[in-house]
């Protein structure tokens, strides 16, 4: 392999986690973390999207994949929402 | 595999910890937990009731220090936002202990993290408890929550962050997450500056990120001893403006990457005593002659120092650089727990990086 060859674990996705000052720390698809300039992700990237990565002809693609944040996000909602959905209020003793 | 072989060299190293390392009776005990980059506080009542507090970004290293300092339940887990350096920890505390509660700020995050957390959650029987203008009773322990403001971009977790007011007789600590700059301000317009400051015990927003504290906010919170929970990272955490700031109304500053886990206790009367893992002795109060924050209210007597009991010595044990990796400890830096020179091939302080 050429150094010029993008790894072959590089296809896939990201999901950004955080976005620190200059890096964005993205979870890759076996829950770990990694901190990538900011530069080399898509223009406008924000919290919580999904990143796809495609290898094409040994040429690496990054792209936003909005369909796949959309339905994360309203899924992870839903699920969230239904947790909280039988909260007490009030003053609470543990 | 990695994951188990790194549980059980730590469990091994653990052992001989874990009996001498629960809180005493009759106090409360807040320990700022070196996890790393990232940040997770084990507040344990008088009562013997306990939270966490956020939970760092390592399941193993979390749950190793859940062992180290014999913590036996889980009332209440907190996750003041869903970034993977807050809530990774937690998985690991929902699942043993299957705590009555889960705090949040009601924005899900996107991450298999954070799904998993709440999976977790789901399958503990763990009720959700969105962060709303509460207060909930740790036994003889007050928790104020600081729900985030209305207002707030709806899908930026940082400014969405849950705090947590700790009242304890008179003592007061605060947490405020990785708040940043819109979330303070709504805060400073919301609560009378008595809500707020003088706090005891403060940490830092952010790990000492620019976004997080400001000179404004720090007016108000007047914070007597600030604790940094930090790690090696990219980010130029702390900052040396955050640190300027800290200096600047007078506060003694504690970090985890240098002293360790920094562990508070206090008594009933508000008396506390600070000590910390490892690392230079520093003062348990700010010295009584240091200047008063110019926008500072008059306070109440700082209250004594009590004599700090001894930190307990690091006896975490990796057995080789793959178990620290596992454990999410890479680099391990000198003087942190479980750092030796067979870890350090080329001496430089950093093993395993």
């Amino acid at each position: 392999m050429t150094p010029d060859t993008p790894e072959p674990d590089l296809a896939g996705t990201l999901t950004v986690d955080a976005i620190e000052g200059r890096y964005a720390r993205v979870e890759r698809e076996d829950g770990s973390t990694e901190d990538w300039s900011l530069a080399s992700l898509p223009c406008g990237v924000q919290e919580g999207d999904v990143i796809r990565l495609t290898v094409i002809d040994g040429d690496l693609d990054i792209e936003i994949d909005h369909a796949e944040t959309q339905r994360r996000r309203a899924s992870a909602q839903a699920q969230l929402d239904a947790l909280n959905q039988a909260a007490p209020s009030g003053e609470l003793d543990l | 595999m990695r994951h188990v072989l790194a549980l059980a060299a730590l469990s091994l190293g653990l052992a001989s910890a874990q009996a001498a390392a629960p809180g005493a009776p009759g106090v409360l005990t807040i320990r700022f937990l070196d996890v790393g980059q990232g940040d997770a506080v084990l507040i344990t009542s008088p009562e013997g009731k306990s939270v966490l507090y956020d939970g760092g970004r390592s399941e193993p290293r979390l749950q190793a220090l859940l062992n180290l300092y014999g913590v036996q339940s889980l009332d209440l887990v907190a996750a003041s936002h869903a970034d993977s350096d807050h809530i990774t920890g937690l998985i690991p505390g929902v699942r043993l202990f299957k705590p009555k509660y889960f705090l949040n700020n009601g924005i899900a995050g996107t991450t298999q993290t954070w799904n998993r957390l709440v999976t977790a959650a789901q399958q503990a029987g763990t009720q959700g408890l969105v962060a709303k203008d509460q207060t909930i009773n740790l036994g003889s322990v007050k928790l104020t929550v600081l729900a985030p403001p209305s207002g707030m971009p709806k899908n930026e977790q940082n400014p969405n962050s849950v705090g947590l007011l700790v009242q304890f007789g008179k003592f007061r600590a605060l947490m405020t997450g990785d708040s940043e700059t819109a979330e303070t301000a709504a805060w400073l317009r919301k609560y009378p500056a008595a809500t707020l400051g003088p706090i005891d015990v403060y940490k830092s927003i952010h790990h000492g990120a620019r976004n997080g504290d400001n000179a404004a906010w720090l007016a108000a919170v007047r914070p007597r001893n600030v604790i940094i929970s930090v790690g090696p990272n990219n980010y130029g955490h702390p900052t040396a403006e955050a640190l300027a700031l800290y200096k600047r109304v007078g506060a003694t500053v504690y970090r985890t990457d240098r002293e360790g886990t920094v562990t508070v206790v206090v008594q009933p009367s508000g008396q506390f005593a600070i000590t910390t893992a490892h690392g230079p002795a520093v003062p348990t109060n700010p010295p009584a002659s240091r200047p008063a924050p110019a926008a500072a209210a008059p306070r109440p007597a700082t209250p004594a120092a009590i004599p700090p009991t001894p930190a307990p010595a690091s006896s975490v044990y990796y057995a080789n650089c793959a178990a620290v990796r596992a454990a999410g400890a890479a680099p391990l830096l000198r003087g942190q727990p479980g750092y030796r020179p067979g870890l350090d091939r080329d001496g430089d302080g950093r093993a395993c990086e």
